[in-house]
């Protein structure tokens, strides 16, 4: 049944096999053949003990500290004139960003403080971070307020206000449910240049108005202000100021009904 | 030339594996770079460069180390390369940085060959040669040694072994069993089709076996 297209090379094939790079008709094709010769059997037993061999015995190298401190010179002082592209696709978008939330987010659970009113703003970062590890930073993808309601009003009790603020260049990427304390909570996510903004939405613990107030958890600024029964936590590598004019932005909004 | 000063405790590791001194390093930049939102345009490319490139640069390292066969020439190939990454840092199209600057980091390693150590590059016709030639097990003389070997080779024997090679399945092992990358990775860093990838390694690996089942000195 396995109208093979595969080239007559066996002794090849059992090394894409072992790389898991075979479809799976080619995959039982192969293991048909391994079974039915014992030496390409044995030739398969070999590069698997070499392929074991390489990546455990040969510890992967460290960059030179100096060498890594001269590149990231390079990337910190000069700065020439090269314009990036001006939009930016969504894959890029994530990509580019994903590997710095990765990396500063690693701190958020190393770095983490005893106290427990962190434990929210823990949560908030883990789940800004762990979104822009995915494939996809959103459950939900869309730039429209009405598609995005809807998605969280099936899914939790209270959909989260939404602001239209694509005209102030802060357009709806999309929104995903986090967990903050074991409760699922609306997350918002706003798009600036190539930032990505959480705006995530946890029941207030009490009821007092405040207004938003700036931190800093591992590179990324934070803005957490409460209206009426919500608080709300906006979260970007964007700079304090844009994040900042976000938020008013946000707070002086009309709620999209 | 063999590595063998490789520090312990260090593994290969997958794209979502990083070691920990990454996390230090680029955690501490990001405030830095964020901070002054006047000059974000500029920060947005010095901040796109760290991104793609940093995390990167223990496998760029040791890439251009395997490909040069020594450190004080991995290390002026990954200074260029660097440079390089970050003038073109325009119309990287931000997926997959990792391959992006390993096809870099590859094709500086090979122009700085050229150009400094010509008398280690592969000529074409040696290439084709190779590419041309059965796979070693195919020949009733090739040595099969036992798997036990294989897994008892320590890994100055295995480092010299790999060094070796010619460097079309040097760099293709490398970046397959040591970087982790899919064939399909590997076939756009090296600019080869997959079916290559597939035959550079079969036959790279088959040398490697054949080399560590013979008779140690």
């Amino acid at each position: 049944m396995t109208r093979s297209t595969l080239p007559d090379d066996s002794t090849m094939l059992i090394h894409a096999y072992l790389d898991g790079e075979l479809d799976p008709a080619n995959a039982l094709e192969v293991e048909r053949r391994m079974t039915a010769d014992p030496a390409l059997a044995a030739e398969y037993k070999r590069a698997e003990a070499l392929q074991r061999l390489m990546r455990e015995r040969l510890p992967r190298e460290a960059a030179p500290d100096a060498l890594r401190a001269r590149v990231e010179a390079l990337g910190g002082t000069k700065r020439p004139r090269i314009q990036p592209s001006r939009q930016p696709s969504w894959r890029a978008l994530a990509a580019s960003i994903a590997v710095t939330a990765m990396v500063a987010g690693g701190g958020a659970w190393i770095a983490r403080g005893p106290q427990a009113q962190d434990t929210v703003r823990d949560a908030v970062v883990a789940g800004h971070v762990r979104a822009l590890m995915a494939s996809q930073p959103v459950d939900i993808i869309s730039g429209d307020q009405h598609t995005v309601k809807p998605w969280f009003s099936g899914r939790i009790p209270a959909a989260p206000r939404v602001v239209d603020l694509a005209k102030q260049d802060f357009p709806l990427a999309g929104g995903r449910l986090d967990v903050v304390e074991l409760k699922a909570v609306p997350t918002l996510v706003y798009r600036h240049r190539q930032h990505l903004i959480s705006l995530t939405a946890v029941p207030a613990a009490s009821a007092a108005d405040t207004a938003p107030a700036l931190r800093k958890a591992d590179g990324y600024n934070i803005l957490r202000w409460t209206e009426g029964e919500t608080t709300y936590w906006a979260i970007s590598d964007l700079g304090a100021g844009d994040l900042g004019r976000f938020v008013e932005l946000f707070r002086s909004g009309a709620p999209e009904q | 030339m063999v590595i063998v000063s490789m520090p312990a405790g260090r593994r290969v590791s997958t794209e979502a594996d990083l070691p920990g001194d990454h996390l230090r390093i680029v955690s501490d930049q990001a405030p830095r770079q964020n901070e002054n939102s006047d000059m974000a345009r500029d920060d947005d490319d010095s901040a796109r460069f760290a991104a793609a490139v940093l995390p990167h640069l223990d496998d760029a390292y040791t890439l251009a180390r395997w490909i040069t066969g020594n450190a004080a020439d991995a290390e002026d190939v990954v200074q260029e390369a660097s440079l390089r990454a970050f003038r073109s840092i325009g119309s990287f199209s931000g997926a997959n940085a990792r391959a992006w600057v390993l096809t870099i980091v590859r094709n500086t390693a090979y122009t700085w060959l050229r150009k400094n150590r010509p008398a280690a590059l592969v000529t074409v016709e040696d290439l084709e040669a190779i590419e041309n030639a059965r796979t070693i097990p195919g020949d009733p003389g090739a040595e099969t040694p036992e798997t036990a070997l294989i897994a008892e080779t320590d890994a100055a024997r295995l480092a010299a072994a790999i060094a070796a090679l010619p460097s079309p399945f040097r760099e293709t092992l490398v970046l397959r069993d040591l970087q982790g990358l899919d064939y399909r990775e590997i076939a756009a860093v090296t600019g080869v089709p997959v079916g290559t990838v597939m035959s550079r390694l079969a036959r790279g690996r088959s040398r490697l076996i054949a080399t560590l089942g013979r008779t140690e000195a």
